[in-house]
């Protein structure tokens, strides 16, 4: 899942500044999820909002609130028409990548991001998440026991460890596990030791051109372009 | 349109968006009072209101609030965790706190057909009391000199002050239901020729069951309803120096401890099975033999011989056997086992049947029972209804209360010729136990039992042996209850982002994933604290009934509107949970206005108060906002925590736009603190004089 956080609300108010009339959008996927954008979020962002302006007594934004279900689908996006007929900014709680869906969408408003898309994780308790995958296209969790050592090592190292760990603890910062005694321990205990006896050679990130495309569709023609 | 109809609660047009379900004990009760309801209130110290609830449901409260069996008690689910909720007890303090004996009745006659009730036991009087409501002209025929069927000359005094039935004949009297006593009806064809339009038969179980032994007819042998109806009607029997009672039934604890309190010595009951098998009440065998009464287990009388005026009584000692067809064991005669004793008087308490003229023309069935149809009450003739112990046999006041009601409305439909509108049960029940892992979280409080008159006082009169509670107690005690099935739901499952939240904060693990990995909150379970309402990131969750789901936010709303009237902004606003200390009244003078600028918005727990509702708060303009909640005497989990952790989140905003952070509070106010308030005092001080500080900067005009 996607894990994001809130920007600071002096943030979010500098950045709506400009505007009268405000739209508070928020997504009801992982945003939810993580906390940064659900609907209870949104609500309570609108109030924060509302009472900041209270207090200050600047300008006097109207806000409006609505959650979509998610915000990375033209098909939801396109349940948001009637609602920015009478807005001037839409503020999204969605990740960077509904801000950008959004913006697509409706070419003539303004899309302001309300959260800091920060990257892939999973929960580790309620409240707390960590990041597990760095998306680099080239997945290697077979060779390492599941353990991703591009997301979980500091230095991100294919050959690990590096000359730093103490008692099972990372170098650069003494509460993180390593994360090539974790590949290590895990290894040794699926008996599949010799895998950590090989060279990894370097990766090669030339051929992973940007943005990507995947495409699930059979048949699809080779060379088509990104357009 | 069924007018008539519409102030009783069975056909009470229900909210289609209120989802509660039916608890067990509104189940179990014959009326279907909301208990849960009014005991809601009374840990609230809003006993008024709970009086209002019960008279709803209720047609002669402070009756049952003294003898009813409490079947709900039997049901109640707390039962499961320690002990069940003393209903009864709080309904008898809601009638006497809340002032029960100064309602008043009213009603007038607006229909042409009069009705005859024959009898004025509990039924009859129900049925009267709802007929009247209806609007027709009602006689009650009754043939004692007095009325109340055996709640006259049944029940004791010491267990129902005639005074309450009192009160209540009085409040249909002034109602206009007209009272013939001393007429006992033997045919039901005169009073068609007089005028009556439909007849409701109550004549109740009056003829004692006979034991069928030898010498059963010897002076000094005497059956249990005669021998309480003398004592209620003012007669004293004499009946020497030893009595025994034969029976282990209410009747026969009654007879017994009636006996006690005419001045005699030595009362045995004889009882021929074992104590687990006496149908009595166990509180009141408890308290018989508070009162000296010996009772003997596994004996029967076999002859009764009478001779120097007295009688020997030859018994057979029993021994529990097979199961008979009512589950409970046999018992059979032991060998050998015969002995005799003396007493002066036996008391045969072992049953009783309904014994009806046959001039009525009813067709009679088992056990001598008036033969009725059970949703209508209409007997084989027309415009005959019958219910009560003459329909069940002995049976209870409550059922009898329910018969007398049922019946009202039934023959208000047959004399408005309208199809009688099935009893519609539109909500679903609550079923299904605890989880041990559920039970394992709630909380053990121990139930609060009321006094009773000390023993010593109690044999020798008739004096009330129940005390009513005390105003703390009976809150303490309300406050135990489980609040079963207003919980909550997931009312919007798509939003569901099936994030598991609630399944991570709920105190007591009742949501879950089901195997096709939906969330789930079943709502046997729920505990109905709140707490997953309020930090659901997708807002999908609800209390089941729509006037808790707007509850905060709209006393909130109260709040800031009256503040806006009286053109003062509020300076704090307080949100203060209801119950406990503001129930008992501790804190009562944070409401009389004594604080000036303190506005209180009272919640049922502060697990409820949302973080967007403390926002809101200060977007009144209010200088400080607090929550005042009962910390470690919260009846529910983790409510203080919860509350402390949206706290802090506003705070952070608070702080990001240049307020102190400090000007939010939460406070866990407990009754056992010298002064709970102290707190409270110094935070309004604390934020006056941020105020004045703000006021001198200019921030703020004065
Ligand atoms: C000693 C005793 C203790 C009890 N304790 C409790 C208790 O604690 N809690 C509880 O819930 N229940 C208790 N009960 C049971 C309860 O009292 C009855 O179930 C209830 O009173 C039945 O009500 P009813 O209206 O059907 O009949 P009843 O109360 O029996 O009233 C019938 C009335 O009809 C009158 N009547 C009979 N024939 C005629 C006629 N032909 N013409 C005119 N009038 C007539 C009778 O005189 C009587 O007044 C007790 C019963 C007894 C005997
Ligand atoms: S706990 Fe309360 S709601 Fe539940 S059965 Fe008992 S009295 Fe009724
Ligand atoms: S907290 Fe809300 S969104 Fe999350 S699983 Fe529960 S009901 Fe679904
Ligand atoms: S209301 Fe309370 S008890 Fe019920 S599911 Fe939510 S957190 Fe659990």
């Amino acid at each position: 899942m996607i894990v994001a956080e809130q920007k600071p609300l002096e943030e979010i108010r500098r950045m709506i500044a400009p505007y009268q009339r405000v739209l508070i959008l928020g997504c009801g996927t992982c945003m939810t999820v993580c906390d940064a954008g659900g609907e209870l979020e949104v609500s309570f962002l609108h109030n924060a909002l509302q009472l900041a302006q209270a207090r200050s007594g600047d300008v006097a934004h109207t806000f409006y609130e609505h959650t979509l279900k998610r915000q990375c689908d033209p098909e939801f996006l396109g349940l948001l028409d009637e609602k920015t007929a009478d807005v001037d900014v839409i503020l999204s709680l969605g990740c960077g990548i509904g801000v950008q869906a959004v913006a697509e969408r409706l070419p003539d408003m303004p899309v302001l991001p309300g959260v800091n898309t920060s990257f892939m994780g999973m929960t580790k308790e309620s409240g707390v998440w960590d990041e597990r995958c760095a998306a680099c296209g080239d997945c290697r969790l077979e060779d390492t026991a599941g353990i991703c050592p591009i997301t979980r090592c500091t230095k991100g190292i294919l050959n690990g460890p590096c000359a730093g760990p103490k008692k099972g603890k990372c170098e650069a910062n003494k509460d993180m596990d390593c994360a090539w005694i974790l590949i290590y321990q895990r290894l040794e205990r699926l008996q599949q030791l010799d895998k950590m006896r090989r060279y990894y050679p370097p990766r090669n990130y030339r051929p992973i051109p940007r943005p990507r495309r995947i495409t699930s569709k059979a048949g699809t023609m080779a060379g088509e372009g990104n357009g | 349109m069924n007018v008539a109809n519409q102030s009783y609660p069975e056909n009470r047009s229900e909210n289609a968006s209120d989802h509660s379900l039916v608890p067990p004990c509104q189940d179990a009760c014959p009326l279907h009072m909301d208990i849960r309801e009014y005991v809601g209130l009374v840990s609230q110290g809003r006993i008024m209101e709970a009086l209002q609830v019960i008279r709803t449901g209720n047609p002669f409260p402070s009756i049952c609030a003294y003898v009813c069996t409490h079947p709900c008690e039997d049901a109640c689910r707390r039962s499961q965790v320690d002990k069940p909720i003393a209903i009864r007890s709080l309904k008898r303090f809601a009638v006497e706190f809340g002032g029960d004996r100064m309602v008043r009745a009213e009603a007038e006659t607006k229909h042409a057909e009069k009705v005859a009730i024959v009898g004025s036991g509990p039924a009859g009087l129900a049925c009267a009391y709802y007929l009247k409501k209806l609007g027709y002209a009602v006689t009650v025929l009754e043939a004692h000199s007095e009325l109340g069927g055996m709640l006259r000359v049944g029940i004791p005094q010491y267990r129902l002050p005639r005074e309450v039935l009192n009160i209540e004949v009085q409040r249909l009297i002034r109602m206009g239901v007209e009272i013939r006593t001393d007429t006992r009806v033997v045919s039901l064809d005169l009073l068609f020729e007089l005028g009556y339009k439909a007849i409701f038969i109550t004549i109740g179980a009056h003829q004692s069951l006979r034991m069928g032994i030898e010498g059963e007819e010897s002076p000094g042998v005497i059956d249990g309803a005669t021998f309480l109806r003398e004592v209620n009607l003012g007669l004293k029997p004499s009946l020497g120096k030893r009595v025994a009672v034969v029976g282990g039934g209410n009747v026969a604890i009654d007879a017994a401890r009636t006996a006690t309190r005419l001045g005699i010595k030595k009362v045995s009951i004889l009882y021929r099975r074992s104590r687990a098998e006496m149908p009595a009440d166990p509180k009141e065998v408890e308290q018989a033999l508070e009162e000296g009464i010996d009772i003997i287990y596994l004996v029967t009388p076999t002859i009764i011989k009478r001779e120097n005026k007295r009688l020997n009584v030859t018994c057979v000692r029993m021994e529990l056997g097979e199961p008979d067809e009512s589950g409970r064991q046999r018992p059979v005669p032991i060998k050998d086992s015969v002995f005799i004793e003396k007493f002066d008087t036996l008391i045969a308490a072992i049953g009783q049947a309904p014994q009806t003229p046959s001039d009525f023309g009813v067709r009679i069935g088992r056990g001598s029972t008036i033969q009725v149809d059970p949703s209508t009450l209409t007997t084989n003739r027309v415009g005959v209804f019958a219910g009560g112990d003459a329909v069940t046999g002995p049976a209870t006041v409550t059922e009898a209360l329910a018969a007398g009601r049922l019946a009202a409305l039934r023959i208000d439909d047959y004399l408005q010729h309208r199809y009688p509108l099935p009893v519609k049960e539109t909500k679903e029940k609550l079923g299904g136990d605890l989880l041990p892992k559920t039970i394992e979280m709630i909380k053990k409080i121990e139930r609060v039992e009321p006094p009773n008159l000390a023993f010593e006082a109690r044999a020798k009169d008739f004096e009330t042996v129940e005390l009513v509670y005390g105003w703390e107690q009976a809150i303490n005690e309300a406050r135990r209850c489980l609040r079963c099935g207003v919980g909550v739901e997931i009312l919007f499952q798509d939003k569901c982002a099936t994030c598991l939240t609630c399944l991570r904060v709920c105190p007591y693990h009742v949501p879950y994933l089901d195997v096709s990995g939906t969330i789930r909150i079943p709502a046997d379970q729920c505990q109905a604290c709140g707490i997953c309402v309020a930090e659901c990131p997708a807002k999908a969750i609800v209390l089941r009934k729509p006037f808790d789901r707007r509850q905060v936010t709209d006393e909130l709303g109260h709040t800031i509107k009256s503040a806006a009237e009286s053109k003062n902004k509020p300076l704090i606003i307080g949100f203060c949970c209801q119950y406990g200390l503001y129930g008992t009244g501790t804190l009562a003078r944070l409401w009389r206005g004594a604080k000036a600028g303190v506005s209180i918005v009272p919640v049922l727990c502060v697990a409820k108060v949302e973080a967007t509702h403390l926002l809101s708060a200060f977007k009144t303009g209010a200088e400080g906002v607090f929550v005042a909640g009962c910390g470690e005497q919260c009846a529910r989990e983790n409510t203080t925590y919860w509350v402390k952790q949206r706290v802090a989140k506003v705070r952070k905003v608070l702080g990001s736009i240049g307020l102190e952070p400090e000007r939010l509070q939460v406070f866990a106010l407990s009754s056992t603190a010298e002064d709970p308030a102290e707190e409270l005092d110094k935070f309004v001080e604390q934020i006056g004089s941020l105020r004045l500080a703000s006021v001198i900067k200019g921030e703020v005009k004065s």
